[in-house]
């Protein structure tokens, strides 16, 4: 192998390029026009712009015609599009990094794969004929579509008279989505665990596998938390899942690096097959650093090009090995504490760990846009066991700092933290009711302040000058002022008092224990607390423990004075009225549009100052009034 | 007399007692309101961290009432001071209302046109802070109708306005009768809702005039002011609100022009704490004042001039927090040579531009016949002439004493230095008590023993020993300050570049007796 083009951007583009670029193999990125800045192409040995990152044609002509002699999918795009695969198995000339188109069709579709998996002995979750007799289901059960995922055309079904209404609606969504209304009706597993199987396979019919991940900590099916190995299944489990896993992959010829799914039943501890994913995952990072084949560590993609370029295992089953332990977190730019919503802008100041591997694509200054996976990046800490690896991770993440844009660094870290993850006890479903608690803003609220303070302090004053007014808070024979921080947060207005030379921020002492390169480190109340500070003139945002605080310099002209005044609207110019839009007594909510007025051919919305009651209407549709004239009065009061 | 370390902490706690104000249930009333202490509002409204020079801030000791009595008037009830807003130098007026609500005192008037006067010879933009019943009506002839007086505060707003120097005004509290003209005078203007008020009659006037009965908010509130007569420009909701608009304001001001830019300085080389030990508190006992030189300048390093010649007055160039300075201090009593050595220096800094700094320790010139009969007098007046008529920024320490016509020579407050601050050893009168006393004694003819002479001059004696002191002067508004001796330098420094935004003018002098 020679070439390989890499059909794939963000981290794991750069992840492939990585290990390509070792093993001497010149890389050629794709990218679309408005992502021709992006990391992964200038990582890449050459680049070809395509219309779309989906767009099979031009990937395989751009293959052709840079002379790749491979193409890797990555992870997503058309990493299981078998199609994909097809057209690159005509080519002749290039070769796929992954499984057989005809391997992508037999797992693609559930049924199919469920079939297969029966076949090869490997344990399936209990289902119903779609003839059964309703009465003799086992309630709750699974509704879903053959041919889904990512839940759609899913439906939990917990009594008998809802089934006929929710197959009605899986099968309409199942049409829609996938343009097939096949439905399976499954066993519904309340409490389950995701474990998930790393296989790897040759063209010479070897197959081994490399242990397992735990993926529970999911929230709507998507993955937070993975790590290696499980830490709650039995020996026995592990054997049924792993030697399931191989089976598996025996019985479809499966090539290349691909992962089985398995649900664990909490309750009843039986292990069921869920689907197979047949290219390199997300999480595949906690495998490498936890596998050993002869007690050296793993690289799963070079394995991936070795077998696509046709070469046997060097190694069998017995030779691999597990050490420690390895949590992965996901890094995407959303707002988890307020509502898992994404999130875009420019990443002004980023941080990332060096006490941790960290797979990403992101480096300050870069715009992060909605148009593209809102996966930023992947922390992985190792540790001797798990506890040590949880410890790391947290640790990582707390010096991890996305600062411009709200990432879920902070929603992560403290998931990490909670007692639930600790003790391995969070399932599929925990994240879908539990309350994870954003950080106080209290000690944020304080480092920021001791930046504030420091940066306008004659510390940082230019070396050697001596301004007789430098900012030490000098009186005349007193003691010296202490330096006032005013920052405004969720709409409050927080006035810190930052005395550098008793070392307190209010009355609280602290010990500086650096500052420097935008990380301060505070010692308070005996804590080390760490933080990313990006201060600027209006703006200081602090990344702390992985969360991003945003504190504004309170703006003397932001939304005061409308709040002001009695109430009374009158005209601001002669006019006419156009509208009345509220009547006596009506409550209104502040800057309401109450009416409208004409004058000098210009219209103006007549808007509540405050919320509260309308006492008054002097004036009706129609009616021309003069400057000064009173139309309305509102009294203030509650919403 | 005592050490130096006791009278600096005899000065903090003097200090200390006046910056809080007024008496505690005057504090507490005005805290309940929602409104901020007068410190704490200069505190909000500089620059965090910036240092704050306040101004006579004993003014009126023992004037009205004793320290801490209840018709004291601490800080003569208005905190005057210069510091940074938005990186701009200003000079902050602000009335302290839990000082007899806030009135003008005779010496209120007077810090008042003291720091106007600052911010005149500086150009200083001037920040007011206002929360003042107005004139104290029972002292109204002392604060009324002279030229010096209240009319004075409005007749500089205008001036300074007029000279470009920006006038700005929030008003956080009452500001009635002559005191409503504080910002409506002022070019920008601030009031907090719900506390400010601006009326040139208040309710009860109005009552008593029209038989109009209306509340204060309604006669002259933020918000008839904000909304309705554009008496004011910005309405706040609160004093830290209205503080943060001030400061919004003083940021759209043209940005200063220092008149230089100082370079990286080198500290002297004796911490300031050691000025304790080099000066003998009693101004009887000579010492080197190049000791004290020492202590104040860049790198300790000076060049002199004529060290050799007039050694009774010290000359040298150096520089402080990197501004160039000529310093002239005593080291004994003026000679005729010493006074013409200080002319020709003044004439030398005057036609180099460089500021002048005059460390005071004087008993006065040399007197007897041989000095009188060979023109003491003609050359002293040639120093007074060279005082006078220097056109470059003066800034005067009292270190010592300051007697006599040494006061003059030295640049005493009516040679209009920009600033002069005393030390808490300094003594000034127009002679030693114990001379004074003997004079008096010599011209009376009626004493016939020494019992009677003693009792004739004892009460002269206590009289120089109260009216000498530093506080009888700094409540007097004397100077600007009695500081801490270890502060000098910085004092000089924060002078000295303020004093920098104002242009000089070339020099005129005086015909110069010869």
């Amino acid at each position: 192998m020679q070439k390989l083009l890499i059909a794939n951007r963000g981290e794991i583009a750069l992840r492939i390029m990585r290990t390509a670029s070792a093993l001497g193999i010149r890389t050629v990125a794709i990218h679309t026009a408005n992502d021709a800045n992006g990391l992964h192409v200038r990582a890449a040995d050459d680049a070809v712009e395509v219309p779309s990152y989906l767009d099979i044609d031009a990937i395989v002509a751009a293959a052709r015609a840079v002379g790749a002699d491979a193409i890797h999918p990555g992870y997503g795009f058309l990493s299981e599009r078998s199609a994909f695969a097809r057209e690159i198995e005509g080519t002749e000339t290039v070769t796929l990094v992954g499984p057989s188109a005809a391997v992508m069709d037999a797992m693609g579709k559930k049924d199919a794969a469920r079939e297969i998996a029966v076949g090869a002995g490997v344990p399936v979750v209990p289902s119903y004929a779609n003839d059964a007799d309703p009465a003799t289901f086992a309630f709750p059960v699974l509704v879903k579509a053959a041919a889904g995922g990512g839940g759609k055309g899913m439906r939990i079904v917990r009594a008998l008279d809802e089934l006929d209404s929710s197959l009605a609606a899986a099968k309409r969504e199942a049409l829609s989505a996938f343009g097939d209304d096949t439905i399976l009706i499954e066993k519904y597993v309340e409490r389950g665990r995701h474990i998930e199987v790393q296989v790897l396979a040759d063209h010479h019919g070897n197959v081994v596998h490399l242990f397992e991940r735990d993926c529970s900590t999911q929230r709507r099916h998507q993955k937070v938390l993975e790590e290696a190995p499980a830490p709650t299944i039995t020996q026995v489990q592990r054997e049924l899942v792993t030697s399931s896993a191989v089976a598996l992959a025996r019985a479809v010829d499966y090539t290349n690096a691909g992962t089985t799914e398995f649900l664990l039943d909490s309750d009843t501890g039986e292990v069921y097959f869920l689907e197979m994913n047949t290219r390199l995952q997300v999480e595949h990072p906690v495998t490498e650093e936890v596998v050993r084949v002869r007690g050296e560590r793993l690289d799963l993609v070079e394995q991936q090009l070795l077998v696509a370029a046709g070469q046997p295992l060097s190694f069998g089953q017995d030779d691999v090995t597990v050490e420690g332990h390895a949590i992965e977190a996901r890094i995407y730019a959303e707002d988890s504490f307020g509502g898992f919503l994404p999130q875009a802008g420019r990443a002004d100041l980023v941080r990332w760990s060096e006490a941790a591997r960290v797979d990403h694509a992101l480096e300050s200054g870069q715009v992060v846009s909605t148009s593209f996976d809102p996966m930023l990046g992947k922390v992985i800490a190792w540790g001797e066991d798990r506890e040590a690896a949880r410890a790391r991770l947290i640790d990582a993440l707390d010096r991890t700092a996305v600062l411009g844009l709200t990432t879920n660094t902070g929603f992560v870290r403290a998931l990490a933290a909670r007692d639930e993850f600790r003790d391995a006890t969070i399932d599929t479903a925990w994240l879908d009711h539990a309350e994870v608690a954003p950080p106080s803003a209290r000690v944020p609220l304080t480092l920021a302040a001791w930046v504030a303070a420091a940066l306008t302090g004659p510390r940082f004053a230019a070396a050697g000058a001596s301004d007789p007014f430098a900012p030490d808070g000098w009186r005349t024979a007193g003691p010296k002022a202490p330096t006032l921080v005013a920052l405004e947060h969720a709409g409050a207005v927080h006035e810190l008092e930052v005395d550098a030379e008793a070392s307190t921020v209010d009355s609280v002492v602290v010990r500086e224990r650096s500052l420097a390169d935008h990380v301060v480190v505070l010692t308070i109340e005996g804590r080390d607390e760490l933080a990313v500070v990006n201060a600027q003139a209006h703006t200081i945002e602090v990344a702390y423990q992985g969360q991003r605080f945003v504190f504004e310099r309170p703006d003397a002209f932001a939304d005061h004075g409308s709040a002001a005044g009695d109430g009374t609207l009158v005209a601001p110019m002669p006019g006419t009225v156009l509208d009345v839009l509220v009547t006596v007594g009506q409550r209104v909510a502040a800057g309401e549009t109450l009416g409208a007025m004409e004058a000098m051919k210009m219209e103006l919305a007549l808007k509540a100052p405050f919320a509260g009651t309308v006492t008054e209407v002097g004036v009706s549709a129609g009616q021309q009034v003069a400057l000064g004239a009173m139309l309305m009065v509102v009294e203030a009061g509650d919403e | 007399m005592a050490e130096m370390t006791d009278l600096v902490a005899e000065l903090r706690e003097r200090l200390a007692l006046v910056r809080r104000g007024g008496s505690e249930s005057a504090r507490g009333k005005h805290t309940a309101r929602g409104k901020l202490l007068v410190r704490d509002r200069v505190d909000r409204l500089l620059d965090p961290g910036s240092p704050f020079l306040e101004l006579s801030p004993l003014a009126a000791t023992g004037m009205y009432g004793a320290p801490g009595q209840d018709n004291a008037v601490p800080a003569a009830g208005i905190v005057t001071g210069i510091g940074r807003v938005e990186g701009r130098e200003v000079v902050v007026v602000a009335n302290d209302a839990t000082v007899k609500g806030g009135t003008y005192y005779p010496l209120t008037v007077k810090k008042h046109l003291r720091a106007q006067a600052i911010a005149s010879d500086n150009h200083l933009p001037c920040i007011y802070l206002v929360d003042s019943g107005g004139a104290f009506l029972p002292m109204q002839d002392d604060v009324f109708p002279d030229r010096e007086h209240f009319g004075r505060i409005f007749f500089n707003q205008a001036n300074l306005s007029g000279r470009g120097i920006p006038q700005i005004a929030s008003v956080m509290g009452s500001c009635t009768a002559g005191g409503a003209y504080v910002p409506a005078m002022s070019d920008e203007s601030v009031i907090v809702k719900n506390q400010g008020t601006i009326f040139l009659g208040g309710p009860p006037l109005v009552k008593a005039a029209t038989g109009e009965i209306v509340s204060a908010e309604d006669l002259g509130g933020g918000d008839v002011h904000a909304r309705t007569s554009g008496v004011v420009d910005h309405l706040a909701d609160d004093d830290a609100h209205a503080l943060r608009i001030v400061r919004s304001i003083v940021a759209t001001l043209p940005t200063q022009t220092h008149g230089r830019s100082p370079g990286a300085v080198e500290e002297p080389h004796q911490p300031p704490e050691s000025l304790y030990d080099v000066v003998p508190t009693d101004t009887r006992t000579p010492y080197d004042v190049r000791e004290v030189i020492r202590r104040i300048i860049d790198g300790s390093r000076m060049h002199e001039f004529k060290k050799l010649y007039g050694e009774t007055l010290v000359t040298c160039f150096a520089k402080i927090h990197g501004y160039d300075v000529g310093i002239i201090a005593n080291n004994g009593i003026l000679f005729s040579e010493s006074a013409l050595k200080g002319a020709h220096f003044i004439e030398l800094c005057n036609q180099r531009g460089i500021p002048l700094v005059f460390l005071q320790n004087i008993t006065g010139f040399m007197v007897g016949r041989e000095y009188e009969n060979r023109g003491i007098a003609r050359d002293g007046a040639k120093l007074v002439t060279a005082v006078a008529c220097s056109v470059v920024p003066k800034f005067t320490v009292v270190i010592g004493g300051s007697f006599g016509a040494g006061n003059y020579g030295m640049c005493g407050r009516a040679y209009d230095p920009r600033f002069l601050w005393m030390w808490p050893n300094a003594r000034i009168s127009v002679m030693g008590g114990e001379q004074a006393a003997s004079v008096l004694a010599e011209v009376r003819t009626d004493l016939e023993d020494d019992e009677q002479v003693e009792a004739f001059k004892a009460p002269i004696r206590e009289q120089y020993e109260t009216q000498g002191s530093p506080y009888y002067s700094t409540a007097r508004l004397w100077d600007d300050g009695v500081i801490d001796p270890a502060d000098t330098r910085r004092v000089l420094g924060m002078g000295l570049a303020v004093a920098a935004h104002a242009p000089v003018p070339a020099p005129n002098y005086g015909i110069f007796r010869m």
